[in-house]
C-alpha cells in the first residue's frame, strides 16, 4: 500500500534502508518502535491493506469519498433529469398504462447511474492522485516487495545506519535489512 | 475489565411503575375512545411483533458474527445476548393471541376461511397456526439457549470447546431461523390479509427486525457508556455498529422498494390491494416510514466522522427505532383496524408497557453476569480492534 508516489526513488538503495518482514504483526510492532525513536519512515509497502497503519503513519484521510459523493449525486441527477426529459418532453410513450412521469420506474436507473458515476469517479480519482497511468515503467528494487513481503523504507543518514536500525528493532522477527 | 452491570433500585422501581401507569392510561384510553377489543388485540400483536423482532434480531446478530468468526463485537457481546432473554416472554404473549384470533385474523372467521383457495386452507387454520408458533419458538429458544449457555460457560472456563459449540449452534440457528423467520412473518403479519401475498415479505420483515435490533443495541451501548460502563468501548466499535446500521438501512430501503416497484408496475388488483390503502389513507406515515428509515440514517451516517461519534449514531438509532415501529404499525394496523387506524394514546401507552417490560428483562439478565466475557477467545482481538 504505497501512500506516496515516489516509487522510482526507492529503487536505488543508497539513501534508504529497507526492512523486510513476512507478517503484518512484526511490521506494525517495528513501525511503533521506529516512531518512538523518531526515525523518518519514507514508505511502507504491504501486500494488502493493513488496519490501523494510516493512523500510525499519520497519513491524511483520503478525500476520494467526497469526490465519490459529488459525482454520484451528479450521476443520479443526470440520469433522473434525462429520463424525465425523454419520457415527458422528448418522446412521451404510454407504457403499461403508467403516467409519463412514472417516478418509481426511474428509481432503479437513477440508482445504477449514481453507483456507476461514484465508482468510476473514485477509480479515476485514485489513478489521478497516485499518478498511475498506462505505460508506467517501474522496476522494483526487489521483486519480493511486489509479492508477499512487508517492507518499511527508512531514510538513512550519518546516525541512521543498518546496524543502528538492527539494534532498534532487536527482538522483532525481521527477514532482512538492506 | 471486571465490569458488572448493577441494575440499580432506581431503575428497578421506575420501570414497573411506568408500565403500570401506561396500563392504566391504555385501559382508560381504550374505554374512553370506545374502541373495541380489536384495537386491544391489534396493539398486542403489533408490540409482540416489534419486541420479538428486536429480540430475534439480536440473536441473528450474534449468530452471524459467530459464524463469520468475527471478533470486534466481543466487548458489546453481552448486550445482544441479554436482548434474547425476552424470547420466552414473547412466546407467552404470542400464545395470548389465541383469545383475539377472531378480532384480528380475518381467516379465523369461517366465512372468510371458506373463501380461501388451495393450500391456504391447509395453512391458515387455528390449530395449525399454533402448532407452527410452538415449533418456531421451540427452535429459536433452544438454539439461543445453547448459544448462550456455552457463552456463559466461558465466564468460568477458558476451554475452547465452548466456543466451538456455540459456533455450531449459531450455524444451526441461522439455518432454522432463515426458514422460520419467513414462515412466521407470513403467519403472523401477512395472513392478516389472507388473499394477498408477496414473496419478498419474509425478508422485508427480517431486515426490519434486524435494523430495529441494531438500533436497540446502539442505544443500549450509548446508555451503558453514559452510566459509566463499557470503558473498553472505543470509537472503532461504534464505527462498526454505525456501518451495520447504515448498510442495513439501505438494504431495508432496497427491500421496501423491490416490493413496491413490482406491485406498482404489475398493477394487479390482488397485489395492489396491499399498497393502495396504505398509500392513500396513511400517506403521511407511508412516506414518513421511508424517510425516517432510509433518508435519516443514509444522510446522517454517510460521513466517516459521523460514524465514529457515539452520540450522533445513538441519536440516529433512536429515530430509526421509532421509524421501524412505524414500519410495523404500517404492516399490521391498516389490516386490523382498517381506515380508522391511528397512532393514538392506546398505541403509545401499549408500546410503553412493552418497552418497560423489555428493558426490565434486559437489564435483569445483563446484571446476572459480567459485562465482558473474560475468556472469550475473541476478546483480545476486540480490545485491539481498529476499524
Amino acid at each position: 500500500m504505497p501512500y506516496r508516489s515516489q516509487k522510482k526513488s526507492i529503487m536505488d538503495n543508497k539513501d534508504y534502508i529497507s526492512v523486510y518482514f513476512d507478517d503484518e504483526d512484526p511490521m506494525l510492532q517495528a513501525l511503533r518502535r521506529l516512531k518512538e525513536n523518531n526515525l523518518t519512515i519514507i514508505d511502507v509497502l504491504t501486500p494488502f491493506p493493513v488496519h490501523g497503519i494510516d493512523k500510525l503513519l499519520s497519513v491524511k484521510r483520503t478525500r476520494i469519498p467526497v469526490g465519490g459523493f459529488i459525482f454520484g449525486a451528479l450521476g443520479g441527477i443526470l440520469a433522473f433529469w434525462f429520463m424525465t426529459w425523454v419520457f415527458t418532453v422528448s418522446y412521451p410513450l404510454i407504457i403499461g398504462g403508467k403516467p409519463f412521469f412514472a417516478l418509481p420506474s426511474f428509481v432503479p436507473i437513477t440508482f445504477e447511474m449514481t453507483v456507476l458515476f461514484a465508482g468510476l469517479s473514485m477509480a479515476a480519482g485514485m489513478f489521478l492522485r497516485s499518478k498511475l497511468k498506462p505505460d508506467i515503467r517501474f522496476k522494483p528494487a526487489d521483486e519480493r516487495i511486489t509479492d508477499n513481503m512487508f517492507v518499511i523504507v527508512i531514510g538513512s543518514n550519518a546516525n541512521t545506519t543498518r546496524e543502528s536500525i538492527r539494534t532498534v528493532l532487536s527482538g522483532i522477527s525481521i527477514i532482512e535489512i538492506r | 475489565m471486571d465490569e458488572q452491570f448493577i441494575f440499580s433500585k432506581q431503575y428497578r422501581n421506575i420501570l414497573p411503575i411506568l408500565a403500570a401507569v401506561s396500563l392504566v392510561v391504555f385501559l382508560l384510553a381504550v374505554v374512553l375512545s370506545g374502541s373495541g377489543s380489536a384495537r386491544i388485540w391489534s396493539n398486542i400483536l403489533l408490540n409482540n411483533q416489534f419486541f420479538l423482532g428486536i429480540s430475534l434480531g439480536a440473536a441473528f446478530f450474534i449468530a452471524v458474527h459467530r459464524v463469520a468468526t468475527s471478533g470486534w463485537q466481543t466487548v458489546i457481546q453481552r448486550v445482544p445476548d441479554a436482548m434474547t432473554s425476552f424470547l420466552p416472554v414473547a412466546f407467552i404473549l404470542m400464545l395470548l393471541i389465541y383469545f383475539g384470533m377472531n378480532d384480528i385474523y380475518a381467516w379465523a372467521d369461517s366465512e372468510v376461511y371458506e373463501g380461501l383457495t388451495g393450500a391456504k386452507k391447509i395453512w391458515l387454520n387455528i390449530p395449525f397456526y399454533f402448532v407452527r408458533m410452538v415449533l418456531y419458538f421451540a427452535g429459536w429458544i433452544f438454539f439461543i439457549r445453547m448459544m448462550k449457555k456455552n457463552s456463559e460457560s466461558l465466564t468460568i472456563s477458558s476451554d475452547l470447546k465452548y466456543h466451538n459449540r456455540r459456533k455450531i449452534f449459531a450455524g444451526l440457528f441461522l439455518v432454522f431461523f432463515g426458514i422460520t423467520v419467513s414462515a412466521s412473518s407470513w403467519d403472523w403479519i401477512m395472513s392478516l390479509k389472507p388473499d394477498w401475498y408477496s414473496t419478498i415479505f419474509g425478508w422485508y420483515v427480517l431486515i426490519s427486525m434486524f435494523v430495529a435490533s441494531l438500533c436497540f443495541i446502539i442505544l443500549i451501548t450509548w446508555l451503558l457508556r453514559r452510566m459509566g460502563y463499557l470503558k473498553v468501548l472505543r470509537s472503532d466499535h461504534v464505527h462498526d455498529l454505525a456501518i451495520l446500521l447504515f448498510a442495513f438501512s439501505i438494504f431495508w430501503a432496497y427491500q421496501w422498494f423491490a416490493q413496491y416497484l413490482l406491485i406498482w408496475y404489475g398493477h394487479l388488483p390482488e397485489e395492489t390491494s396491499y399498497f393502495i390503502p396504505r398509500q392513500h389513507e396513511f400517506t403521511l406515515l407511508f412516506f414518513l416510514n421511508l424517510g425516517i428509515n432510509f433518508i435519516v440514517p443514509f444522510f446522517g451516517l454517510i460521513r466517516t466522522s459521523s460514524k465514529y461519534n457515539l452520540n450522533r449514531v445513538a441519536a440516529i438509532a433512536a429515530m430509526t427505532l421509532i421509524g421501524h415501529w412505524i414500519d410495523y404499525w404500517l404492516l399490521i394496523m391498516p389490516e386490523t383496524a382498517g381506515t380508522k387506524a391511528t397512532i393514538g394514546l392506546p398505541e403509545i401507552s401499549m408500546t410503553l408497557i412493552y418497552a418497560c417490560g423489555f428493558i426490565y428483562i434486559f437489564f435483569r439478565t445483563l446484571s446476572h453476569g459480567p459485562l465482558i466475557v473474560k475468556n472469550d477467545p475473541f476478546l483480545q482481538e476486540s480490545l485491539n480492534y481498529e476499524s
